[in-house]
């Protein structure tokens, strides 16, 4: 029997809220800020598009609707990523497409293995796990989580996406792997520890390398990029380690991360629609531009980093409590990872809000979009509020809503 | 208890309201102030006698609960009176400066912050609070004089490093033992390698925050670019009450260092070199603020030694030189500060003589710079003396006490040295003619100062009667008769004995020729030379020390940055970074520019047979047919 099954629980509730609020949030940038006549119709289609298929992959009871609707949003991607129809952009498009459906297929084939051992689709009906289902799935997913050494369609697709879908992107279509992850193995019933602990170590391997390519590039976006093959390095490691915490800090980890990332998405844009100049060693001094972005940028790049007010704090603690109980060891390798992401998150900022001699520096810009700024802010806010009553989040999660 | 929630609340709630409001800033500022005040005195009053311990919640296991003892309300009645003091001092100090409204969030928020990591009796409730500090400080170096954002960088990532460590090693101190919660019933022994792991990051935030060797850097780097009040609010007074506070909670209620004696030479030697190699570096700055950062950290150096001994009398001595050292290095911060709100300048060569004309700050900054150098009957010399007492005293456990008693000794001369340049080139010397029309400073920077003195004055001669007595031994729980003879030091005995002296030299001062002292031109080249010109400035005291090639080519190194611990820290970040996208994704990229080829190929492969023409397409039918003949077939 293939049945198309959605199923509730907290975590994709949780998720979903966070899914839709990403959307709703692109929706108005994308009304106040994309002002192309050509084929706007597509433009928010494909955010429907990802933002659906984000919502409905939390939600789905069923591994071939999670592929159908995995499809979904890797289609939505290849058209938002080549929307501008310039060459650079569709060669982007045709390596997003073609990377992500690959590694769809191979995961397609490790589904219909385990459809052929268990007789179905349904999530908890999977008792067996093949390891060679379970490696052909795993690359399906690492792909869609951009993770080290399956991440190289990334920064081509963040450089060409427009701002508003790219904000869906960071926030949404790029945590389905994990939750897909989440769902199958760490919830599930694959117990082969070598496998959860190689992929914990690609995970924080991969994060740290992504850190360190941070600290290097110079395009705001490529840098964006790496920041989220970084991240989520975290998230893979926390499902990958399991556990009570391990299962919270990920989801928690999925929600700050997507909430700050969008929010920086956001910001860029409308650093690059103001300055006109993609590279951070172009501009300095922005805070003068906007002191209300300067803020909320701050606010943002303080989530990913995790201090405290923020709600990356807390998911950051808690994927760390929960590789230490696995082992000490991993708790080392995301700390070193952690520390990268303090280093290129610093220099982000300095560059480009501060600057030598910013008072006599001449900024070359235009008014920013304030649509724009208000979005960034909104995000900001709702991780700093998120972060100071992190209680109910958190308990609301552990407890299933009782 | 209520207080606690109001001394945290308070500060922030009426620090917000006041940025919002901008008109009434002073009056809420005020209230915040006050109220907490109010309510830290009486926390200070109850924890005397009992200790206050509540759950406010608890979630995934971990609980958030509130813990007060004596020390904790020994720490939050420091923390509000230190936070009334700069706040006064800053209305003059402040007003007009760029981001001042912030500022005040600021400082209202450090405050709430502060006095959430004393009061937090788990140690992940307390890591809350201890992140929101480093918000706090980021945004307050922001607060500048000049171009102050790499310093402000600097020490966010010093201090974000600091504290990703502490975060592990208390993941790790939960995982191994259950439970995070103060007070522990038993202390813990260092059984387990990973707790010695787990007790050495926390000590890494501890430090950070405390200000010691190799995590100090960004001290002196902000001292450049910030005013002085702000030096005065973090590193010199917030910073060393929470770091101390930090260091005895792990050092002998969590963990217990004495029963494991590397962690304590760990911890002496740290302490040692801090205090000589800051010392050193102090000696030859040519900027107040900067050499008086340098003593800052130096200064942290006797605390973690006194803590390190594990001996009584040197943990209350090390507590009670806190204590004094908050005092004297905030006179001294704010002293220095006033001169600069009147002469503009902070560089040494550009002052002198400033004495006559500032006479109240003289007296300030003299005071507290005596107390500083450990000079009797000042309360630098009392506490100094504990903890020289204690080294003394583990003699019995390790053999290589006198090392650290030198460091100790040696470094309070350096001490001295340093002080007496700096008020010679401020205060003393010929002075500079533009500023000749320099007034004492404003009566709101003048009366914290004064008060810092004053009391850097009392408890020095009634240390015993006063300080020691009513706050230091109650507050690590030791009663007078425990923590061993104090020597044979009486200081309102040498007090006395000091001001007769004082009075005898007085007289020989008045009675000798001292009062008229021969007056020349100067003659260069039978020319007579601008007074101007003949003018000895300080700040090259001790450069003879310069000469010597050793200490040279050490201070080459140390202004250069070699022992600077974020440098390293960016050049392997820089290293891995170089690694990640030079090489590896270099490579992973050529890989599938590879596939990529392999694909074009085939493809290309494919196009060929596709010629277009009828008799290959023919061809290939019947060679497909033949094929599928043949499975059928076997």
């Amino acid at each position: 029997m293939i049945g198309f099954d959605f199923f509730v629980d907290h975590y994709g509730i949780f998720l979903s809220a966070i899914f839709v609020f990403i959307g709703l949030m692109s929706l108005i940038y994308g009304l106040a800020t994309n002002r192309e006549k050509g084929h706007r119709l597509e433009f928010y289609f494909m955010l429907l598009f990802i933002v659906g298929s984000g919502v409905g992959v939390a939600l789905s009871y069923n591994l071939l609707l999670m592929y159908i609707l995995w499809e979904i949003s890797t289609f939505a991607v290849w058209r938002a990523v080549a929307y501008y129809r310039g060459d650079g952009e569709i060669s982007a498009g045709s390596l997003t497409f073609l990377v992500n459906f690959a590694a769809a297929t191979l995961m397609l084939i490790g589904f219909s293995v385990l459809y052929i051992d268990n007789g179905t689709f349904n999530l908890s009906g999977i008792s067996v796990v093949n390891d060679t289902a379970a490696i052909l799935i795993l690359i399906g997913i690492l792909t869609k989580s951009v993770t080290i050494p399956l991440h190289i369609w990334l920064a081509p697709a963040y450089n060409a996406i427009p701002s508003a879908i790219g904000a869906c992107l960071a926030g949404i279509a790029e945590n389905l792997g994990a939750i897909l992850f989440l769902r199958l193995f760490t919830m599930g019933n694959y117990a082969a520890p070598g496998f959860f602990n190689t992929v914990a170590w690609i995970a924080i391997i991969s994060s740290i390398i992504g850190g360190g390519v941070a600290l290097r590039v110079n395009k705001l976006r490529s840098l964006l990029a790496f920041s989220t093959i970084s991240q989520l390095g975290f998230v893979m490691l926390a499902f990958a380690v399991g556990g009570t915490y391990g299962i919270l800090g990920g989801v928690l980890y999925i929600a700050a991360h997507a909430l700050a990332k969008s929010g920086l998405f956001y910001g860029v844009g409308v650093i690059e629609d103001a300055t006109g100049e993609d590279d951070m060693r172009n501009v300095a001094c922005l805070l003068r531009l906007s002191p209300v972005l300067g803020v909320s940028m701050a606010m943002l790049v303080g989530s990913i980093i995790g201090f405290f007010p923020m709600i990356g704090f807390f998911s950051k603690l808690t994927v760390v409590i929960g590789a230490v109980e696995k082992t000490a060891y991993f708790g080392i390798g995301a700390i070193v990872a952690a520390i990268f992401t303090l280093l290129y998150n610093t220099r982000f900022y300095h560059e480009l809000f501060f600057g030598d001699r910013c008072d006599i520096y001449k900024l070359r810009a235009k008014r920013p979009s304030y649509a724009g700024v208000a979005v960034a802010l909104i995000l900001a806010m709702v991780s700093l509020l998120l972060g100071i009553f992190f209680y109910q989040p958190v308990q609301y999660l552990t407890t299933g809503g009782m | 208890m209520n207080e606690i929630y109001y001394v945290i609340v308070a500060p922030i709630f009426f620090g917000l309201l006041g940025f919002v409001i901008n008109r009434l800033r002073t009056e809420f500022d005020l209230v915040a102030f006050l109220l907490t005040l109010f309510y830290a005195i009486k926390i200070f009053i109850a924890t005397r006698t009992q200790i206050i311990s509540y759950n406010v919640a608890s979630v995934i296991g971990i609980d958030f609960r509130f813990y007060a003892d004596s020390l904790a309300g020994f720490i939050v009645l420091f923390n509000a009176i230190f936070a009334i003091l700069i706040w006064l001092y800053s209305l003059r100090s402040m007003s007009k400066m760029p981001r001042e409204r912030a500022y005040y969030l600021y400082v209202a928020l450090t405050l709430s912050a502060a006095n959430g990591v004393v009061l937090s009796g788990n140690m992940i409730f307390l890591l809350l609070f201890w992140n929101v500090l480093v918000f706090s400080l980021y945004g307050m170096l922001q607060v500048g004089k000049v171009y102050s954002s790499p310093a402000a960088r600097k020490a966010i990532t010093i201090i974000g490093v600091s504290d990703y460590l502490m975060m592990l090693g208390i993941v790790i101190f939960l995982v191994k033992t259950g439970n995070l919660n103060f007070p522990l019933e038993t202390t813990i022994l260092f059984t387990d390698a990973w707790l010695v792991v787990s007790y050495v990051m926390i000590l890494a935030g501890v430090l950070a925050k405390l200000g010691t060797v190799p995590l100090h850097t960004w001290i002196p780097e902000a001292a450049k670019v910030v005013p002085a009040s702000t030096l005065a609010f973090i590193p010199g007074s917030l910073d060393k009450l929470l770091g101390f506070y930090l260091l005895m909670r792990i050092s002998y209620h969590i963990f217990d260092i004495t029963a494991y004696i590397p962690l304590q030479l760990t911890l002496m030697i740290i302490g040692s070199v801090t205090i000589i190699f800051m010392a050193l570096m102090a000696l030859l700055q040519k900027d107040t603020q900067r050499l008086l950062a340098f003593s800052t950290v130096s200064q942290a150096g006797y605390m973690v030694l006194g803590v390190g001994t594990g001996i009584p009398i040197a943990i209350a001595g090390a507590l009670f030189h806190m204590l004094n050292n908050v005092l004297y290095k905030s006179a001294l911060f704010l002293s220095s500060g006033s001169v600069e709100y009147r002469t503009k300048t902070t560089d040494m060569d550009a002052l002198g003589g400033l004495g006559v004309k500032m006479p109240l700050t003289l007296f300030t900054f003299v005071v507290a710079a005596l107390a500083l150098s450990g000079v009797p009957p000042f309360n630098g010399f009392y506490s100094k003396w504990m903890i020289y007492q204690g080294i003394i005293e583990m003699g019995g456990r390790i053999n290589i006490w006198f090392i650290f008693l030198i460091c100790a000794m040696f470094g309070s001369i350096l001490t001295l040295a340093y002080n007496l340049k700096l008020i010679h080139s401020i205060f003393l010397g010929a002075r500079p003619k533009e500023l000749n029309k320099v007034r004492e400073a404003r009566f709101e920077m003048v009366v914290p100062a004064l008060f810092l003195a004053l009391g850097c004055i009392a408890f020095g001669i009634f240390a015993q009667s006063l300080p020691l007595r009513y706050l230091i031994l109650p507050s690590l729980g030791y009663e007078i008769g425990e923590i061993g003879e104090i020597g044979f030091w009486s200081p309102t005995l040498a007090t006395a004995l000091i001001i007769v002296g004082i009075i005898i030299g007085i007289i020989v001062y008045l009675m000798g020729t001292v009062m008229k002292p021969r007056r020349t031109r100067v003659f260069v080249g039978g020319e007579i030379m601008d007074e101007e010109e003949a003018r000895i400035t300080g700040p090259n005291f001790y450069s003879s020390i310069n000469s010597v090639e050793m200490l040279r080519k050490t201070y080459e190194f140390g202004e250069g940055g070699a022992f600077d611990f974020y440098n390293y820290l960016r050049g392997a970040a820089e290293g891995v970074a170089i690694l990640s996208r030079d090489v590896i994704d270099r490579i992973i990229a050529s890989l599938y520019r590879v596939v990529g080829r392999i694909t074009g190929m085939i493809g290309k492969l494919t196009s060929l047979l596709h010629t277009g023409e009828l008799y290959t397409y023919v061809g290939w039918i019947f060679l497909g047919g033949i094929a599928i003949l043949l499975i059928l077939v076997f």
